[in-house]
């Protein structure tokens, strides 16, 4: 499972391939304001890209993976700080 | 091995040779011929894509290596001279029998390895002498240009600082501009990812190229995003990242000064009144280590948001070379001095260092040339207006109000400038600044942004299809959303249907029959009456039937003429002759059969018109004809024939000559000879046996002459003649059934009883002759019809049938066919006429197909078999 979705966060497997960017959509739909968890994702599909890019979600984490890092920042905006449980 | 997907490509592989050697030809005759080239390339390109799916590196390499020349003629890198194309026609002939090859055996002919490594160095050999390490393993790709990037001020300056850095160290920085395909999901791609392997990438930005859809909107399969990207990798080695996607992306070279803008708040800081006159100074004393270690100082103290701070980084950047530019540290300074917000300061200076590359506003140039009039305005001008809006509405800095909507106000009045606006606009803009200014609130010159947003979205929007980007709209992806209407059968199914068909016709034909027994057994006139009209619908539906799968088996005659342009060229060539060939009503349909059987005959006349009728070019010059001789392939429809013609303008059939001929080769006698008239001896090339040619040629005269073409021509229910003036040409004109599935034939009885058909083509007249009339010469017989003697045979007796004995007086008649065949006009007794019908003419097979005399068999209505003769053969 590509991506792992929780409550209000979704966390973003190792591989987030074409066919995740519509249950990334739909989940974003219904969950407005959800929280986006890049952080353990190392390759991501451009169709992915785009929904995060159209649905601006918060994102809670970068992926590590450099060049992902690199780029996503600067595409997605910086990670919102985790506020206080 | 044959699976479907190597079946799909014998097919396909065909197909594109096909056009791409007509493309060479075309080529040829007119070099500068670009969609000819895009098509021939395009051709070549896809067999070499195919083929790669199959494990044949022989025919891989060499398809490729034809790709590479190709792609550098394509490129204006190379001529294309008649040599070139001969090669290249050579190397799609050697693929055309692997594919034959692969076709019967599923693997390439031994050798085949052996071959491709000659050819394909042949290829290689005619390749400019750069071209291999320009192309080692790149297929052609040629990205399009960027003209005018006005994107670059738009990418966060700490990427164009690396970048800038990077070129000073001596790298080229190429910007490349990725705008994928709506669907490029569905092809496999994964644009963001083809980034990842580009190396030397410095700015990455991806944007949307229209506004997001409403979340609820968004279809995620719909690629709308836009890459821009700045790299030092070498411009060869992003078009072999992106070769597969080569036309939607858009590069070029960024001299580095481009990428210098200096950007940020340009007030809220001291002025560096002291810093500038150091700095001129400096400059111009060329101190850079103290230039460098003033601006590091400046830097630490000035806020990093603002302008100066910008220009300082810019400044600092320039600096890290050895030697500098000092224009563009003067440039630099002055932007500090004059704390204009310049966005491409290096620009101006009067001797810029690549003054033809570069573009002085990136940004405004762009727009000008797609101002919309009325109303409407650029895309990118809607979106400078909203980031204007966007600033306008971030929350300010205390007193920074001035300074912001002084910036907002300038960049809007020159868009407004750019995009030629009405004057009323600018207007409306003053009065608002001036407004806002005196409320200190920026409310009127929201209001007026708002505003034009708000319209301008709806009549930029109308305005998108007639005057938008056009590479970006018009994406090939529309092409492929139009279906294929087209079917590709085995011929074998189409057959099949229409031996159903046939059979159809048959059982309908014994319809009449059940009335008639109707009536006559059961003596049920009612029903035999119900029968009749049921017969008649069901014989109306297989009449329509039967035409439409004759419609679908038509074929146009371009399928044969289709190889004669190559044809015509390679023989034209090889005996030094000048020769154009022109094709008319290529178009032209007969069933298939026809086409097929046309072939052979065909080229055996169009070699011959080229051997035999033109004349070489020097004989042409002497006898006052053009030196570039006409060959005219000409198809048209007469009534239910398909009549081809080959009319060549070269030195036509000498009579005289072919008497002589004729006699020399004993074909006909001296007395023979002497009574034919020119158009009989023009007809004797039809012979058996005969050839003029005066020399035996590889190309014709081998012995073989017409005779095999009207042999050809009537196997196929044909017929073949030839009109030739001496001197001026000749003209062989081959008629042919459209199609070949019904044959007409007149049903006789013979035998006693026995039924035949014979062919109604054959058949002249029917007349009945008085015994007495029939003349005895010695065995045989004859009689005078109409002042002229025909012979008479029995077809009894033909047949080897015992003829009844006849018992009766000479008042009785014969009945007579009349038939004319290959000229000769022969009476036919036979015991009965019986009614002409079509029929469906099957071929004797099996152990039948030996038998001489027959053309093949036909089912009657009432069950019975009828024998179609074959008189050409019998008599």
């Amino acid at each position: 499972m590509p991506f792992q979705f929780a409550k209000n966060t979704v966390t973003a497997g190792e591989s987030c391939t074409v066919e995740d960017a519509l249950p990334l959509l739909e989940f974003l739909q219904s969950h407005r304001g959800a929280k986006v968890d890049l952080g353990p994702c190392t390759h991501l599909h451009t169709a992915v890209l785009q929904v995060l890019l159209a649905a601006k979600p918060k994102i809670a984490g970068l992926p590590k993976e450099a060049f992902l890092a690199r780029w996503l920042a600067q595409a997605l905006g910086p990670p919102v700080r985790k506020t206080a449980k | 091995m044959s699976t479907p997907l190597l079946e799909r490509f014998i097919g396909e592989a065909r197909d594109l040779l096909q056009g791409a050697a007509s493309g060479l030809l075309v080529l040829e005759r007119q070099p500068g011929n670009e969609a000819a080239i895009n098509d021939v390339f395009r051709s070549v390109h896809t067999l070499k894509g195919s083929v790669g799916l199959f494990d044949f590196p022989a025919f891989t390499k060499l398809v490729h290596a034809g790709e590479d020349l190709l792609s550098v003629v394509r490129a204006g890198q190379l001529g294309l001279t008649s040599e070139l194309v001969d090669m290249l026609l050579d190397a799609l002939d050697q693929v055309g029998a692997w594919i034959d090859s692969i076709e019967s055996s599923g693997a390439l002919p031994a050798g085949a390895d052996g071959v491709s490594k000659e050819m394909t160095a042949g290829l290689r050999a005619a390749l400019p002498a750069d071209f291999g390490a320009l192309q080692a393993g790149a297929p052609a790709a040629h990205a399009g240009d960027l003209s005018g990037i006005d994107w670059l001020a738009a990418l966060p300056e700490t990427d164009r600082l690396a970048a800038f850095a990077a070129a000073m160290g001596g790298a080229e920085i190429n910007a490349v501009e990725y705008v994928p395909v709506e669907d490029c999901f569905f092809s496999g791609e994964d644009p963001f990812i083809l980034f990842r392997q580009l190396a030397g990438l410095h700015c990455l930005a991806i944007e949307p190229t229209e506004a997001w859809a409403t979340l609820d909107a968004l279809d995620p399969y719909r690629c709308i995003l836009r890459f821009r990207a700045l790299t030092t990798a070498p411009r060869t080695e992003v078009e072999t990242l992106f070769r597969y996607v080569v036309e939607q992306v858009r590069m070029a070279p960024v001299p580095p000064h481009a990428l210098v803008s200096v950007t940020g708040d340009r007030n809220g800081g001291p002025v560096y009144g002291d810093f500038v006159a150091e700095a001129r100074q400096l400059v111009a004393a060329a101190d850079w280590p103290a230039l460098r270690r003033a601006v590091d100082a400046l830097l630490h103290i000035t806020g990093p948001a603002l302008l100066l701070a910008s220009a300082l980084r810019w400044l600092d950047a320039v600096l890290a070379v050895p030697t500098p530019n000092p224009n563009w540290l003067n440039a630099l300074v002055d932007c500090i001095a004059t704390g204009e917000t310049d966005l491409h300061p290096l620009a101006f200076p009067p001797p810029p260092p690549a003054p033809d590359s570069v573009s002085p506003l990136p940004s405004r140039p762009a727009l000008a040339p797609r101002r919309t009039g009325l109303g409407g305005i650029s895309p990118t001008a809607a979106r400078i207006l909203e980031s204007q809006r966007t600033i306008l509405g971030l929350p300010l800095p205390a007193g920074g109000l001035g300074a912001r909507l002084d910036s907002v106000a300038q960049t809007v009045a020159n868009l407004l400038a750019a995009e030629a606006r009405r004057a009323a606009d600018s207007t409306a803009w003053t009065a608002a600044v001036d407004a806002a200014m005196a409320q200190d609130d920026i409310q009127p010159v929201l209001q007026v942004l708002d505003h034009w947003l708000l319209v301008d979205d709806g009549s930029a929007a109308a305005a998108m299809p007639a005057s938008g980007d056009p590479a970006r709209r018009e994406h090939p992806g529309q092409e492929i959303k139009q279906a294929n209407r087209v079917l590709k059968v085995d011929q074998a199914k189409i057959d099949t249907l229409m031996n159903l068909i046939g059979e159809l016709v048959v059982s309908k034909n014994s319809l009449p029959f059940l009335a008639k027994r109707a009536e006559q057994v059961h003596g049920s006139r009612e029903m035999s009456r119900e029968i009749k009209d049921l017969h008649a619908v069901i014989d109306r539906l297989a009449q329509e039937m039967q035409g439409a799968i004759m419609a679908v088996r038509m074929l146009p005659v371009s399928e044969v003429f289709d190889r004669f342009p190559r044809l015509v060229r390679d023989v034209a060539r090889k005996l030094g002759k000048h020769i154009d060939l022109v094709i008319e009503g290529a178009d032209t349909a007969a069933d298939k059969n026809i086409i097929e059987a046309l072939g052979d005959p065909l080229l055996h006349i169009v070699r011959n018109a080229i051997d035999h009728g033109i004349e070489s070019p020097e004989d042409r010059d002497v006898g006052g004809k053009p030196i570039q001789a006409t060959v005219l392939l000409r198809a048209f429809q007469e009534s239910d024939q398909v009549i081809i013609e080959v009319v060549d303008d070269g030195k036509g059939i000498d009579p005289e000559k072919i008497k002589e001929s004729a006699l020399a080769k004993g074909v006909i006698d001296e007395e023979r000879a002497a009574r034919l008239t020119d158009q009989e001896a023009v007809n004797l090339v039809f012979m058996a046996g005969f050839s003029t040619a005066a020399q035996v040629s590889d190309l014709s005269g081998r012995g073989v002459g017409m005779d095999v073409v009207v042999n050809g021509v009537e196997k196929a229910g044909g017929s073949v003649t030839i009109a030739s003036v001496k001197g001026e040409g000749t003209t062989v004109r081959l008629s042919l059934p459209l199609s070949m599935a019904v044959t007409r034939v007149m049903v006789v009885e013979a035998g006693g009883g026995m039924l035949f058909g014979i062919p109604m083509d054959h058949i002249a007249e029917t007349v009945r002759v008085h015994h007495d009339a029939v003349r005895r010469l010695k065995q045989s017989e004859a009689f005078v019809l109409r002042d002229a003697i025909v012979p008479l045979i029995r077809l009894d007796r033909l047949l080897g049938v015992e003829s009844p004995a006849w018992f009766g007086d000479g008042s009785e008649e014969d009945a007579v066919l009349v038939v004319r065949i290959g000229g000769n006009v022969v009476g036919l007794v036979v015991d009965q006429f019986r009614e002409g019908m079509d029929i469906i003419l099957k071929p004797f097979d099996g152990i039948l197909s030996g038998i001489g005399g027959y053309s093949g068999s036909a089912l009657l209505g009432d069950g019975r078999v009828l024998l179609v003769l074959n008189l050409k053969e019998l008599l």
